[in-house]
């Protein structure tokens, strides 16, 4: 980590990550990386917000910590997806491998969906509180956020898709919902 | 949980002040306060093993017994208990190497450990002053890293009003590391 906190990694190697012609990372692993930019983006909006916002040290304070529960979801869902693929060209014995592995992988989603739906929380009060120069970045996001949420709540669905009934659907649905609340205020929120 | 802390919280110098007087409720307090202290540096500071950490925690409040009387200021009980906390860890290790000299014993990186251990103790102790719903849910925020969605539906929160009390909780830990803050009987918020 350097001195703005954000992962060491070069933006060209990142991107590069994602067009390579392997299964993993994907989705869930970008949903995680943009929750990630969300957080870093409120907390950009809360640090220019503190001569006028009392409580803006605090919103730096909890979007640093989302930031660095958000970025390891990236690699935890590239890791349990690579293992759901395996199970799904049949390296595992039979279907309930299978189904033991994609529903393994539905862990680091849900924990992704349910960080992005904190980040975009948190984006909409500071959107809703921060300096008004800068709530349009605390409403982008929120936007990229609830993104993040919908993205890994969908992933969930389909993985959840050999199962019935599963609960963590209903959750996943749920976190998806209440991030798209709070990007909604954070946009009505206005300059 | 790494802030929970529940105990009624008196100064340190006034716990030191019952120790002496004989007070073995106030001896439970002090070891139960410093312990984790204690073992941080055995353990983070100077890379003892779990068992010779404990063997390390037992001497140096052995040793606090025994040598309480020579505390010169009772509000200097921390920078004591981490010099003693210190003195037992080099002496462990240098049973351990017997040959090298104390000095030569002392890790590279310990010097920077133990500020931040002093920090992070520092911040407990505050965090241990705030009302308890503040404690509460800046521990379930940070150091147990649940969502707002789980702290509301514990704590009976909106989950939209949970990072506003966040938020305010740690204005108030602030307030209290930079001694701004009025007593607290240490209920409501």
């Amino acid at each position: 980590m350097g001195d703005t906190d954000f992962p060491d990694v070069n933006l060209g190697d990142l991107l590069g990550g994602f067009s390579v012609e392997s299964r993993a990372p994907g989705g869930g692993a970008a949903a995680a990386v943009t929750a990630t930019i969300a957080a870093g983006l409120i907390r950009m909006v809360a640090q220019r917000s503190s001569g006028s916002w009392d409580d803006a040290a605090g919103a730096v304070a909890q979007a640093r910590a989302l930031q660095a529960r958000c970025a390891p979801l990236a690699d935890a869902d590239a890791q349990a997806w690579r293992e759901a693929f395996d199970a799904m060209r049949g390296d595992v014995p039979d279907d309930v491998g299978l189904e033991e592995k994609l529903a393994g992988a539905v862990e680091p989603l849900l924990l992704i969906a349910s960080t992005a739906a904190d980040v975009a929380a948190l984006a909409a009060m500071v959107a809703e509180r921060g300096e008004g120069a800068f709530r349009g970045d605390a409403a982008a996001a929120a936007v990229l956020a609830e993104a993040a949420a919908r993205s890994a709540a969908h992933l969930v669905a389909i993985n959840l898709a050999v199962t019935k009934h599963d609960p963590r659907l209903a959750h996943a649905r749920l976190l998806e919902e209440a991030a798209a609340e709070a990007a909604r205020r954070a946009l009505d929120a206005g300059p | 949980m790494l802030f929970a802390v529940t105990v009624e919280r008196i100064s340190d110098a006034v716990l030191v002040r019952r120790c002496r007087g004989g007070d073995p409720e106030a001896w439970a307090q002090l070891v139960e306060r410093f312990s984790r202290y204690v073992y941080a540096i055995a353990v983070q500071g100077y890379r003892l093993s779990s068992h010779d950490a404990e063997d390390a925690f037992q001497e140096v409040f052995t040793r606090v017994y025994d040598r309480l009387d020579s505390l010169r200021s009772d509000a200097a009980f921390r920078p004591w208990i981490a010099q003693l906390t210190r003195r037992v860890c080099l002496d462990r290790l240098r049973v351990e190497t017997r040959e090298e000299p104390v000095g030569q014993v002392e890790l590279p990186g310990a010097s920077d450990v133990l500020p931040e251990l002093d920090e992070a103790f520092t911040v407990h102790e505050a965090l241990a002053r705030l009302p308890k719903q503040c404690q509460e849910v800046l521990d379930r925020f940070f150091a147990c890293d649940e969502s707002y969605r789980t702290i509301g539906a514990a704590l009976q929160l909106p989950a939209g009003t949970v990072a506003s009390r966040i938020s305010r909780c740690l204005d108030k830990l602030r307030a209290e590391l930079e001694g701004r803050n009025p007593p607290s009987g240490g209920s409501g918020e």
